[in-house]
């Protein structure tokens, strides 16, 4: 039998053992950390979506805020 | 029926909407846009939210303005390629009770065809959902639970694996599912399993961008007509 481990790594194995409630409770935290850091609730735009619009227009943060945004890259 | 119910099947995904799948039915759009209503939901895009276009297999979308769910998207779905019809989802839908509420989920069978879409992005999640189920049932499986894994599983060397561990199933799935036959022969064949595998997804992508060819026209007709205004 191939543990999870070997086949996905010790991150996915870890998750896929979580009951759904300490998944719901993981997931629940990270959404916290992305909006207190300004993460935008629009979804991103997916071009592969039959519902993608090129032409709409992005919506504003809710509260104001601009949202995450790049400050520095590497070079690729 | 989206990236939540991902999550509470074991699969990871940063969905930033909720997508509900729904009756077509007036009373229920009536219940359904009275709940909006108190998330101050607005819509967002085309189509309208009625009736005919829900039963077309459009989604309508809206923006929660509420102040505790402000700028939350909420998507609304009736129909869904290759998934059953509402009253079948709704009759073997999985809930999941926590301490404030309970959610009712798609079964994962269920949720798994609805992601076979024409979405890159959607087609690991589908890896992830069955290797989920796999590893956390493996120790006491049923015969539907094999009969799922030989269905969905996208992982070649599960397969292989589920395919030698429920070989009697496996041969009567094999000439519907050519991964399924492969994977009776064993780790000799994995190159082959996986090709098979690809193949499979290649055929549902192109699938999905047929059935919503004609649904992006109406798309396409309603924001031309919705700009017009």
């Amino acid at each position: 039998m191939i543990d999870p481990e070997d086949l996905v790594g010790p991150e996915w194995a870890e998750w896929y053992r979580m009951t759904p409630q300490e998944r719901w409770d993981a997931s629940a935290r990270m959404w916290a950390d992305y909006l207190a850091l300004g993460g935008s609730l629009d979804p991103e735009p997916d071009s592969q979506s039959p519902f993608f619009d090129p032409d709409a227009p992005g919506a504003g943060a809710v509260d104001g805020r601009p949202g995450l945004r790049v400050i520095r890259r590497g070079g690729v | 029926m989206g990236g939540q119910a991902c999550v509470l099947y074991g699969a990871a995904e940063f969905s930033r909407d909720t997508d509900l799948a729904i009756l077509a039915a007036a009373e229920n759009l009536q219940r359904l846009q009275n709940a909006l209503a108190e998330l101050q939901g607005e819509r967002i895009a085309v189509p309208p939210f009625e009736l005919r276009y829900l039963e077309m297999g459009l989604a309508v979308h809206f923006r929660c303005r509420l102040a505790e769910c402000a700028g939350m998207r909420i998507d609304i779905m009736a129909k869904m390629r290759g998934v059953a019809p509402f009253a079948d989802l709704w009759a073997r839908r999985t809930t999941i009770e926590s301490d404030q509420s309970s959610l009712d989920l798609l079964s994962l069978p269920d949720l798994v065809q609805a992601k076979k879409t024409q979405r890159d992005k959607d087609w690991p999640v589908i890896t992830r959902l069955v290797e989920a189920s796999y590893f956390h049932q493996r120790l006491k499986p049923t015969p539907s639970l094999a009969e799922f894994w030989l269905r969905e599983l996208r992982t070649p060397q599960l397969l292989i694996d589920v395919a030698s561990e429920h070989a009697a199933q496996a041969h009567a799935l094999s000439g519907q599912r050519a991964a399924v036959a492969a994977a009776l022969g064993g780790y000799q064949a994995l190159a082959t399993v996986a090709r098979e595998v690809q193949a499979e997804q290649d055929r549902e992508r192109e699938a999905d961008r047929q059935y919503w060819r004609p649904l992006k026209k109406e798309l396409e007709r309603l924001r031309r007509e919705a700009r017009s205004e």
